[in-house]
């Protein structure tokens, strides 16, 4: 983004921002989607924008969407316009991290203000009801034994199921390299794979398989949690002898540059957002887990991930 | 409607040459990223080199099959165009794509609908006008209305607020 | 109950006046903002799904539904009257139906499209209700292979039938393939000819690409004739309504394009776009009058829109009877179900089937209420064409670039906006065919990663694309119908056929 427009966009900021600061309402907020209207990230700040609304925390909300590049396109925008203004915020997620990594964005996390993990799902490995593997153990092994001839179904390349079988694969001693994974778009279409039997066993959200498991069409081997996960009794890869924990989520950001009282004062926004009783009842409808975490906890949490994160995709070979 | 312009003539085809230079750029471009890229084809033997090298190899096959239609064919007269009006329009896109940012969707659009229309024989003193309150207008009815995110300038901030 | 009863039963709710008005506000607001290029029905109903939150079940159904039919049927509308298509399935409606409107025949061809998708809706929602769970079977058995010799079919129908210069129907596809390779190759997430611009990484949006080279390509193209052009846009010749000879050319290419786009929809890779291909090429081939084809044919409008509405009641086919939603109009369905709580899976007609039927039946009321608000709306919107040219073009392009700009208004966007513009005008002065970039640019992407997926399941075994009766059988028909005109042309027998296609753009 260093073009010509760099300079405009910092111009648009600040005269936004001025226009803002005349109404001086403290709490209003601007937030960005990083993805066209419709996936899980503009849902996530649409839900946010409506409880916000509702519940009295802030008094006006708008939702901008930005698309581009698994959100790298509006964090390196949000990033460079956003600064010092604590009336921002961005939503982003797990998807991102490698986003960042594999996309080489010049913009990362650490260029805005983390503020709390909201929501997070385990992803899930499942095979179709007539797979002959009943357990992740079988699968292992015969990934072991022709690591090309057990294919994965999952989202894209470099993505959140990608990521997680890399890291099943180190964990039993495979090389990562050599795994099968085959990238779909969009959950669907992988889905239909795994029902139609066209490869070996599927990786995606635990919530996409589990209507499929109850009718009986599929069985969830194990997830990647650390715990269970509600609605499915198929172990975690840490109870089955492999070392992974991963979480798809999504997370809440603000601006660079904030002061750590401004940076306060967000938090307990989102703190508020997360507690009140419209934003519960909404996670319940749409089918989310509460898996707030904020403050130092998150950060530590995030640096953790993203350290073991970039060192996956190494071992897969998507990043150098 | 193309045929009225262009009468068969008999020379040689530089239209035919310049669109032969461009595919073979372009092929030749396809060709090195094909190239360039790390080989991941995996357990497919096919990597995300394949497509751009067959591209690039049919982009210069059709380069070098214009030349030789362009040596060869008795050409059409490239077709008589007026330069202005297309200049005109141009200038309009351009203007609301430098514009949109800074100044907002109602001025950026409204210039680009005012300059299409002067190029096309109307005075900038009436089209100026009827861009910005048309462009005006669509933010209204789409930004407020229909909570269609539309870039805001100082007009927009003005009328609506933040 | 049967299925019948609770059709009937979700129809008789249905008919309450105040869920038919809000059938109306929601067909009415679903146009709106569906007529902007590239904003296609999902976009259109996510951006509208909050309106419809303070709602009853009821009524919250029957907007939706009407939002996601207006928003379908918007983008035909801008395609045969501004050559500016709203949505990728109906780029191919452009190709006739604008040409259509400026011989002063688009009260015909609107009125084809909005009666051809009514009737291929009506068909194929009622297709839906009662042989869903077979279709659904027959759409599980293609898998990547079968997937790739349907694009290979889709590939050599579609260029035959945009062929006059085989050299320059060509040189279009390829530069739509080139266009193709733009952004992050999905299977490795390696970046292609993106050269560092974080923007180019999602590729080259195709209804960018169809509205700049169809509407500012055109646009560029009018205006570099000046006022010496003396082709004025006849708004009304003859009648405004279809006359019997229209009725008896569009009554089998409604019924063809239902039985092309509803099975297509329903393959969980299909799309839309491929239906509507599929079916223009067949129309083409089908035509008694095959010369009329990039001229206006009628049945070049009916075939397509047909299609392109069965096929997304096809869409709806693996999301009511697996849970998969698979395109982008079914996953925003989806957050349509989320409202209710109710998670659309293999056992929602068991466990909901009310639900699911009022769905259904608010549909087919979506799908009557849009006849309703248009067909008498043809005789304005055929007005527009009225406007003295500098207005309307000016007007064209505010509005084409409005779509863009309210999905996504980056800079880098509308510089794309622009050189594809320039481009497609430079294509029209030289006489290259405007379609197949755009074909290049939908079929390439898919071809290759389903050929690339195939492959990788195979462990590279390349026999695998043959290896099932239904992948080989269609690679044998794509194979035909590459060779036998081949051989016609051969025989002199084509000549015909190639002096037909002349000038097509």
């Amino acid at each position: 983004m260093k073009t010509p427009f760099f300079g405009k966009h910092t111009l648009f900021g600040a005269a936004l921002a001025a226009v803002l600061a005349i109404p001086a309402h403290a709490g209003d907020y601007m937030i960005m989607a990083p993805a066209a209207p419709g996936g899980g990230w503009d849902s996530t700040a649409r839900s946010m924008q409506e409880v916000m609304q509702a519940e009295g925390i802030a008094g006006s909300v708008q939702v901008q969407n930005v698309p581009g590049a698994g959100g790298t396109v509006g964090l390196a925008q949000f990033a460079s316009t956003a600064g010092g203004d604590p009336s921002q915020l961005i939503v982003g997620g797990y998807v991102m991290v490698g986003a960042i990594l594999t996309n080489e964005s010049p913009v990362s996390l650490a260029d805005v203000t983390p503020i709390a993990r909201l929501t997070g799902e385990a992803v899930a490995i499942a095979v179709s009801a007539a797979s002959p593997y009943q357990t992740i153990n079988e699968l292992v092994d015969a990934m072991k034994a022709d690591p090309g001839a057990v294919s994965w179904a999952g989202g894209s390349a470099g993505g959140v199921d990608h990521i997680t079988v890399g890291l099943l694969a180190k964990a039993a001693g495979i090389d990562p390299t050599k795994i099968n994974y085959v990238a779909f778009s969009g959950g669907g279409e992988a889905l239909a794979a795994i029902l139609g039997n066209q490869v070996t066993v599927g990786i995606s959200g635990v919530g996409e398989f589990l209507p499929q498991v109850e009718a009986g069409t599929m069985r969830i081997l194990a997830v990647s949690t650390a715990e269970k996960w509600a609605g499915t009794d198929a172990p975690t890869l840490m109870e089955s002898g492999y070392d992974v924990n991963v979480q798809n989520w999504r997370m809440v950001a603000a601006a660079p540059g904030l002061s750590a009282e401004q940076k306060a004062a967000v938090t307990a926004d989102v703190d508020k957002l997360v507690n009140s009783a419209g934003w519960k009842s909404l996670l319940e409808t749409k089918g989310w887990a509460n898996t707030y975490l904020s403050g130092a906890d998150f950060d530590k949490q995030l640096a953790l991930e993203v350290e073991a994160t970039t060192a996956v995709l190494k071992d897969i070979g998507l990043v150098k | 409607m193309i045929h009225d312009l262009r009468g068969p003539q008999g020379r040689p085809q530089r239209a035919a040459f310049i669109v032969a230079g461009l595919l073979a750029a372009l092929g030749g471009l396809a060709l090195w990223q094909g190239f360039a890229l790390p080989d991941k084809g995996g357990y497919a033997g096919m990597g995300s080199g394949g497509l751009p090298k067959f591209v690039g190899a049919g982009l210069l096959a059709l380069a070098a099959g214009h030349v030789w239609t362009g040596l060869r064919a008795q050409g059409p007269l490239p077709p008589r165009i007026q330069p202005a009006p297309v200049l005109w329009i141009v200038a309009g896109l351009l203007a609301q794509l430098l514009l949109l940012k800074p100044l907002g969707f109602t001025i950026a659009s409204g210039l680009l609908f005012a300059l299409t229309a002067a190029g096309l024989g109307r005075s900038l003193r009436i089209t100026l006008p009827v861009g910005l309150a048309l462009a005006f207008a669509i933010y209204a009815v789409f930004d407020q209305l229909l909570q269609l995110h539309l870039p805001a300038g100082w007009i927009e901030t003005l009328v609506f607020g933040g | 109950m049967t299925t019948f009863d609770f059709l009937i039963q979700g129809l008789g709710m249905a008919m309450d006046p105040m869920i038919l008005l809000y059938a109306l506000i929601g067909v009415t607001l679903g146009t709106a903002v569906g007529v902007l290029p590239g904003i296609g029905p999902a976009l259109t109903v996510a951006l509208l799904l909050p309106v419809t939150y303070g709602l009853d079940p009821a009524g919250s159904l029957i907007m939706f539904a009407g939002i996601y039919y207006g928003g379908m049927y918007g983008g035909s509308t801008t395609s045969i009257l501004l050559n500016t298509p709203g949505e990728s399935a109906s780029i191919v409606t452009a190709l006739e139906g604008n040409k259509m409107a400026r011989a002063g025949r688009g009260g015909p061809a609107l009125a084809t499209a909005a009666i051809g998708s009514f009737v291929a809706g009506l068909i194929a929602t009622l297709a839906l209700a009662f042989l869903a769970p077979h279709i659904v079977k027959l759409a599980l058995i293609f898998g990547p292979r079968e997937y790739f010799a349907l694009m290979m079919l889709a590939f050599v129908t579609v260029s035959a039938a945009f062929g006059d210069s085989a050299m320059k129907g060509l040189t279009s596809l390829f530069v739509g393939l080139f266009l193709a390779l733009v952004g992050i190759d999905q299977l490795t997430g390696q970046a292609r000819l993106s050269f560092g611009v974080p923007e180019l990484l999602d590729g080259v949006e195709v209804t960018t690409l169809a509205v700049a080279l169809f509407a500012i390509g055109e646009a560029l193209f009018v205006a570099s004739h000046g006022t010496m052009a003396a082709d004025k846009i006849e708004a009304v010749k003859g009648s405004v309504w279809m006359t019997r000879a229209d009725w008896a050319r569009s009554w089998k290419p409604w019924l063809r394009g239902t039985a092309i786009g509803f099975p297509i929809g329903a393959m969980p890779a299909g799309g839309a776009e491929i239906g509507t291909l599929l079916s223009y090429a067949a129309e083409k081939r089908l035509a008694k009058n095959p010369e009329e084809f990039g001229h206006g044919a009628i049945e070049g409008v009916a075939g397509p829109e047909a299609a392109n509405n069965a096929s997304a009641a096809g869409t709806l086919v693996p999301l009511l009877t697996l849970g998969l939603p698979t395109s982008a109009t079914a996953a925003i369905l989806l957050a349509g179900f989320q409202q209710f709580g109710l998670q659309p899976g293999p056992l929602l007609f068991v466990t909901s089937p009310q639900l699911v039927w009022g769905l259904i039946a608010s549909l087919l009321i979506a799908n009557v209420m849009l006849l309703v608000l248009n067909l008498p709306l043809i005789r304005l919107w055929v007005k527009l064409l009225t406007i003295p040219k500098p207005w309307l073009y000016a007007g064209i392009l505010l509005f084409a670039t409005l779509g863009t700009i309210g999905m996504n208004p980056s800079p880098v966007e509308l510089a794309m906006l622009l050189t594809f513009g320039i481009m497609g005008f430079a294509m029209r002065v030289h006489g290259y065919p405007i379609a197949p970039v755009v074909v290049g640019l939908i079929l390439g992407p898919m071809a290759e990663q389903q050929l690339r997926r195939a492959l990788s399941i195979a462990q590279g075994d390349w026999t695998t694309l043959v290896s099932t009766p239904i992948a080989a059988g269609i690679l044998l028909a794509a194979a035909l119908a590459l060779v036998v005109p081949m051989i016609l042309r051969l025989r002199g027998r084509g000549e015909v056929l190639s002096r037909l296609a002349a000038d097509e753009d």
